[in-house]
């Protein structure tokens, strides 16, 4: 599909991947497991079982709570290991438990959120059955679906030698060439919506995994800087924090028009979360809430916006510029706009994306949904004969590693990340996010004491491994269509099918969205 | 009288019903930008390579894919037809973009209807890739001088019952239906699009290509083409592709030329309004909708100008309340019934009009009323007038540098220059230009300004340009200003001397000033020191506001310019063997940058050449020499290039940069430590998230000052347009000593400022003829001042307590105190240096006398908002009422 040759030459290091545990004592897992007084402590159990769910030590006899969130659950009732039957004093119980009736929403529904822990704590797919790829939305990509492969030919490819690289500058400017190594980068979240130990430890698992984060528009906090190569520094509409210095330090500037999850609306940071620090690093005033303008009050064209990006093109002459819009009916020709404008990157943003933080009314009526657009646009590239001098990517509610491949296969090059990364850092989409400082999970919070639950080696470990999980899934896919680079999937909507137009008969081949109705 | 109206009304829009028309899309064929718009008429014909260069300067506003022109009041001699044909027949120009449909078209809709005095083949170079750039083939187009056929226009006013209609008019209709018929047959009704007609008004012509406007003029040769008024479009479709030039501007109403620049929110709307009165878009742009809309209000419902003008831009909310009562009961009844089909989002018009009944050619600017576009107005009276309205400033100097090369009688720098504010009560946002008759019987024209409610716009009648040569010989007293000179720069006081220049001004006559800049400048060639000295003075007389006497400042302005300009060219370039201190740099010479030996202080840089954008441009050789070492710049020649300051980041304290001429948009934006002084007005767009350092403006600035700045030291001698400081954090301090027009420190955020935040001091105040500072008729005549602010204050020059807490959202007034006079009194004290605006004189003098600062100054500080501090989660999901609601207060 496209002219991009992958270079084998430059092998791209996977960075390591570390077992990392849940901070909190009892991870949730899918199933519970329970021992009670019964026990005797005659190790059965941990001898049993190959997944480690009983965990014992050598000199301690006692019995200790399982792991239960290593536990296959009902699955493993065929195996002569299934611990409940074998136990001989009959002192164990499996049953589902029952936080899945609570936690999550449709869009991310709760095996997804579990499994994305367990990715993120192993670096690997989930041992236990939990559906990772689909949700229960009932449309977007959980009625889309890839094709099986024509041949069962099945290359062997290793993991290593698939390229999972996207380039970002195609215009051949004579701006850096830089490339990313993996098919995502992560999303604007800005200092103050996000805790600043989330920040660095994004920036220095972008740093790890040879991909990008974004600073949001809350300013640059200085100890981003050792990472700069691997920061985007967003300019938005209030250009809060945002200094010629913050311009040079980047390897990409992203002006933010608009977000698919509010398009219309600028950003927001309501008064609780407006603490002294973030007040400080805003230069603004400390309990008021930061409205960011709709519009850039200097861009109500595209001439305008063109003077915007020589505007920083100037500031930094090897700064790349990405353009992110939401997904209105017109985006197609914001998209060329763009282009003519001088961007390398054009990042369209669908509606199924924010957190909790943009409002309801927003987020759930407003813009197109991203695998309408990326077609779309796309297609109107390429008809317009540019879609090869720009990186397309796409984000706004692409949760786990099919969405981004699917993403792909509709015509983008690579993906923006949000809500996930913040998943792999335990985040249970409460979406109060909004609400004060009080992120349950210590992780959308300026709060002195609850920004802290949080240290950077562990979230930093746990984002890697998270996309090291995705990486397998990747390759997984990409060796089933005999594709070496991820780039070659790019456009192919051959494919794809959606549910909804298939005839019954070819419909039943492919596995039913999940339906679960939920208590929200 | 009225029923008479309403049935002519109907009759017309009747009449209309039997037009073709499939089915109309909804959507707009392209999105397009801004783009760039430059208008001007004359009371003398000018020729059209003049609307060349300002064209070409707006290259930057545009992509190449759509340019046209518009020409108004044309040459008889030039189209070869008598003025009596010219003035009486309708110009049909059509474009053929397949050349074989000519045969057709006039088949079938010329010759059965039309009497053709003259027809002819618009005259274009032979081979358009000659122009280079070009890369698509502009149509041919064939020109037609006609009047309808007697017989045709009796039956179409029977069929019609347009009897009783001015029978010029209902011939004016339809040769306005037979150019829809036409362009339906032959435009929009096919896929392979044949032909469309440019223009069909009295004494007006449109052409227009698929490429950019100065091409326009260059293909089909019309450098010495002849006309009152010229306007021009760089077009900026989103869309790549384009093979015909159907979308570009101007488009027609029926004598009437528009260009827009912007686009709107609500062309669904517009154009269903439109087609509720049987008026169906064939070109689907924003502009023909717009063009459309002002033909209905003006040939159909007889609207005067003034009543368009409201009912496309309306005036509300403070300022509404500012009109007298009369003119509300009016304008409540237009708003009523046009608001919902008025454009909504950021536009600005020009429209180029003839006005036959009355014999008037009009140029005509129209602001939207959130002035979301940039436009500059200027006008310049002497023995020839001329009206000029761009997108940029930068563009109408251009114009005015154009016709002065040609033409001494025009002035390379005008008398005036102003922004409006649309749907303003003061001066309605908008400003017509009209040549007429000058009454002298002689033929000769005049031009007069109004703005939207008629008063007349002008210049002081006792000052005059220089005419002849003869003005401008040596001088009697030729000797003694020699002394003068030479002694000035030597002498050891010599503010006393800069004192004595501006002093002696007003009695000097231009040969007296001349002579002086001749004689400073040749001066400034002996040695560095003198042309330090020679550069400060003349920089002084420049930037200063002072009696000029019976002269033009406009034209003192240009003799201190030349002789300055003189100057920088004369400094010695890089590579020259020299001890001066001044070193020069162009476009030429841009590639012998090096570092500064020990001697070497200021470099002089041309940016004249530079393009105004880009890898090359002229900012990005700042920040070269900056890096090898440079500090000191003065910069000039500037055609509007961008950029001028950025780019030197964190740890440029030491550094200073001195503007002259046309600078451009985004001037010190970002600047973090560097001094900047703009020797004239200023673009759009300065000083956005400037962090540090201090920016002076000699003049006025542009639209969205100060867009998230964060700091600095900021003064301005002249007024802000619209939306100056939004969202400012941090420590800005900025003195304005004019207005602002509107949204002043929306969203302000910058701390306490009587600890260390940040404050802006409006002053409020204007120069008179004479250069004396007088109070402007209010300090703030807009709505949203501090709107929804969190921090900072406003000090407000204010003694007659003009402006109303209505004008307020969100701030509100209180007195001031000791420490606040303590903090903006050093603020006031620089500005008083650098502008000579005196404290005790100027700002605390008011017509009752000299007032204690308590009494003048006004202080408008944030007040705690509950939607800032505070907001419930639901609240925001439902909506403010939402409590009300939840406790059964639902009405039924």
């Amino acid at each position: 599909m496209t002219n991009d040759k992958w270079d084998p030459n430059k092998k791209f290091q996977l960075p390591e991947i570390v077992e990392t545990p849940s901070r909190f004592r009892n991870t949730i897992g899918k199933y519970i497991i329970r021992r009670n007084a019964r026990c005797v402590s005659c190790g059965l159990c941990a001898e049993l079982c190959p997944c480690g769910v009983h965990p014992r030590y050598e000199n301690y006899v006692l019995p200790l709570r399982p792991l239960a969130h290593k536990c296959m659950g009902f699955e493993c009732k065929e195996n002569d290991f299934f611990c409940v039957d074998r136990c001989p004093e009959k002192a164990l119980t499996l049953k589902v438990n029952p936080i899945l009736e609570t936690l999550g929403d449709y869009r991310w529904p709760s095996e997804m959120l579990i499994a994305h822990w367990e990715m993120a704590e192993t670096g690997n797919l989930p041992k236990v059955g939990l559906e990772h790829s689909l949700g229960c939305s009932g449309g977007g990509f959980d009625k889309i679906r890839f094709r099986p492969a024509e041949s069962d030919k099945y290359p062997d490819i290793s993991d290593e030698d698939i390229d999972t690289s996207v380039r970002l500058n195609k215009r051949g400017d004579g701006r850096p060439e830089k490339t990313i190594s993996i098919p995502c980068y992560g999303g604007g979240m800005s200092y103050g919506s996000t805790a600043l130990s989330v920040m660095v430890s994004r920036a220095r698992a972008a740093a790890r995994l040879d991909t990008l984060t974004c600073t949001g528009e809350g300013g640059y906090p200085l100890d981003l800087l050792p990472f700069k190569e691997h920061v985007i520094t967003q300019l938005a509409t209030g250009l809060f924090g945002v200094r010629e210095e913050t311009i040079q330090f980047a390897p990409v500037v992203e002006f933010k028009y608009a977000q698919g999850a509010k398009p219309g609306l600028g950003g927001h940071l309501l008064g609780d979360k407006v603490t002294a620090n973030v007040a400080a690093m805003r230069e603004t005033v400390k309990g008021n809430a930061l409205f960011s303008p709709f519009p850039f009050h200097s861009v109500y064209s595209v001439e305008d916006h063109k003077k915007h990006v020589d505007w920083v093109k100037e500031i930094n002459p090897e700064v790349l510029v990405s353009v992110k819009v939401s997904t209105p009916t017109d985006v197609d020709m914001v998209a060329v706009g763009s282009y003519h404008a001088g961007a390398h990157i054009i990042h369209i943003d669908g509606s199924y994306g924010g957190t909790g933080a943009a409002p309801d009314i927003a987020k759930k009526n407003i813009a197109m949904p991203i695998e309408y657009a990326i077609p779309k646009v796309h297609k109107f590239l390429t008809d317009e004969g540019v879609r090869d001098e720009i990186c397309l990517i796409a984000s706004g509610g692409i949760r786990n590693a099919t969405d981004v491949v699917k993403a792909i296969a509709l015509g983008a090059d690579g993906v923006v990340i949000g809500t996930a990364e913040l998943v792999a850092l335990e985040c249970v989409r409460c979406g109060n996010c909004e609400s004060g400082r009080g992120c349950a999970r210590g992780i959308a919070s300026t709060d002195p004491e609850l920004g802290e639950m949080i240290t950077r080696d562990w979230s930093e470990q746990r984002i890697i491994n998270m996309y090291m999980a995705w990486r397998k899934q990747w390759c997984e896919i990409l060796r089933t269509y005999g594709m070496r680079s991820i780039r070659e999937l790019r456009g192919r909507t051959d494919l794809l099918v959606h549910l909804d137009y298939l005839d019954e008969s070819e419909r039943i081949k492919y596995k039913p969205a999940p339906m679960k109705q939920m208590i929200i | 009288m009225r029923h008479d109206y309403e049935a002519i009304i109907n009759k017309i829009l009747d009449s209309r019903v039997r037009l073709p028309h499939g089915d109309v899309p909804v959507k707009k064929a392209a999105e397009e930008g801004g783009c760039g718009v430059t208008g001007f008429i004359s009371s003398i014909p000018v020729g059209g390579r003049h609307i060349f260069e300002p064209s070409l300067q707006m290259h930057n506003r545009g992509n190449g894919k759509g340019g046209g022109i518009a020409a108004l009041g044309l040459s008889a001699l030039n189209m070869g037809v008598s003025q009596e044909v010219l003035d009486t027949h309708y110009l049909l120009q059509i474009a053929l973009l397949d050349p074989n449909s000519r045969g057709n078209v006039e088949s079938s809709h010329i010759e059965p209807f039309l009497e053709v005095h003259k027809a002819e083949q618009v005259p274009s170079i032979d081979d358009y890739r000659d122009i280079e750039g070009l890369e698509i083939r502009p149509p041919d187009v064939w020109r037609y001088f006609v009047r309808v056929k007697k017989d045709v226009l009796d039956r179409f006013a029977d069929e019609n019952k347009l009897q009783d209609m001015d029978p010029h008019k209902a011939e004016d209709e339809f040769i306005w239906q037979n150019s829809f018929r036409l362009n339906r047959k032959y435009y929009a009704s096919l896929e392979d699009k044949q032909a469309f007609v440019l223009s069909h008004g009295r004494n007006i012509m449109i052409l227009k290509i698929v490429g950019y406007a100065e091409q326009v003029a260059q293909y089909y040769c019309l450098d010495d083409f002849k006309a009152h008024g010229w306007i021009a479009h760089q077009r900026y479709p989103t869309r790549g592709r384009l093979w015909h030039p159907g979308g570009a501007h101007p488009f027609i109403g029926l004598d009437e030329a528009l260009v827009h620049n912007g686009d709107f929110a609500n062309y669904h709307a517009v154009s269903e309004y439109l087609q509720q009165h049987n008026i169906f878009p064939q070109f689907l742009t924003d502009t023909e909708v717009s063009v459309l809309l002002l033909d209905l209000m003006n040939r159909t419902f007889d609207y005067p100008m003034e009543y368009i003008i409201e009912a496309m831009a309306p005036t509300t909310e403070y300022d509404f309340d500012m009109l007298s009562s009369e003119k509300q009961r009016i304008y409540r009844y237009i708003q009523s019934s046009h608001i919902q089909g008025s454009p909504d989002g950021p536009w600005f018009f020009i429209i180029a009009r003839n006005d036959p009944y009355n014999k008037e050619f009009q140029l005509i600017g129209i602001t939207d009323t959130a002035m979301l576009r940039p436009q500059v107005f200027a006008l310049q009276e002497g023995e020839v007038q001329i009206g000029l309205l761009c997108s940029e400033k930068q563009a109408i100097d251009a114009t005015l540098q154009s016709l002065a090369a040609e033409d001494s009688r025009f002035c390379p720098i005008a008398d005036k220059y102003w922004n409006s504010r649309g749907g303003s009560a003061a001066d309605g946002g908008a400003f017509i230009f009209t040549v007429r008759d000058s009454g002298k019987g002689d033929g000769s024209k005049e031009l007069v300004c109004t703005n939207k409610f008629g008063q007349v716009v002008r210049t002081s009648e006792n000052q005059k340009h220089p005419g002849t040569d003869a003005d401008l010989s040596a001088p009697a007293n030729a000797e003694q200003i020699s002394l003068t000179a030479s002694e000035g720069l030597e002498t050891h006081y010599f503010t006393d001397f800069k004192e004595y220049c501006r002093k002696n001004m007003a009695d000097w006559n231009y040969a007296s000033l001349r002579h002086f800049c001749d004689e400073i400048r040749r001066l400034s060639e002996t040695s560095s020191r003198l042309r330090t000295k020679a550069i400060e003075v003349l920089t002084h007389l420049n930037d200063r506001r002072y009696p000029v006497g019976d002269k033009k400042r406009s034209s003192v302005l240009r003799m201190i310019r030349d002789a300055l300009t003189g100057i920088f060219d004369a400094c010695p370039g890089l590579n020259e063997n020299s001890s001066s201190a001044y070193r020069y740099i162009d476009w030429d010479t841009r590639n012998t940058l090096r570092t500064p030996h020990d001697n070497e202080k200021v470099l002089v840089l041309n940016a004249g050449a530079f393009p105004p954008e880009g890898d090359d441009c002229d900012a990005r050789l700042i920040c070269a020499a900056y890096e090898t070492g440079w500090k000191q710049f003065i910069c000039y020649g500037y055609k509007g290039q961008r950029f001028c300051g950025c780019g030197l980041s964190k740890g440029s304290d030491c550094v200073r940069i001195d503007v002259y001429d046309s600078s451009g948009d985004y001037l010190a934006s970002g600047i973090d430590g560097l001094e900047i002084f703009v020797h004239d007005n200023a673009q759009d767009q300065l000083g956005q998230i400037m962090k540090h350092g201090k920016l002076v403006v000699y003049g006025d600035v542009g639209q969205t000052f100060m867009y998230g700045a964060k700091g600095g030291d900021v003064f301005v001698m002249g007024n802000a347009a619209g939306r100056p400081l939004i969202n400012a954090v941090g420590r800005p301090r900025v003195v304005i000593n004019g207005t602002c027009l509107d949204y002043l420190a929306e969203s302000f955020m910058a701390g306490d400022p009587l600890n260390g935040g940040g404050f802006v001091v409006l002053n409020g105040v204007e120069f008179g003829e004479d250069g004396n500072v007088i109070s402007q008729a209010t300090p703030y005549p807009g709505s949203n001042l501090f709107s929804l602010a969190s921090g900072g204050a406003i000090y407000l020059r204010d003694p007659h307590k003009k402006v109303v807490e209505d004008q307020l959202n969100g701030g509100q007034f209180v007195d001031l105190s000791q420490a606040d006079w303590d903090l903006i009194l050093p603020y006031l004290e620089e500005n008083q240096r650098l502008f000579g605006i005196s404290i005790e004189n100027d700002l605390l003098t008011t017509n009752r006398g000299k007032k204690s600062y308590k009494d003048v100054y006004r202080k408008i500080q944030a007040v705690t908002l509950d939607i800032l501090a505070k907001e419930s989660a639901a609240s925001e999901e439902y909506g403010e009422d939402w409590q009300e609601d939840a406790n059964g207060d639902l009405p039924n």
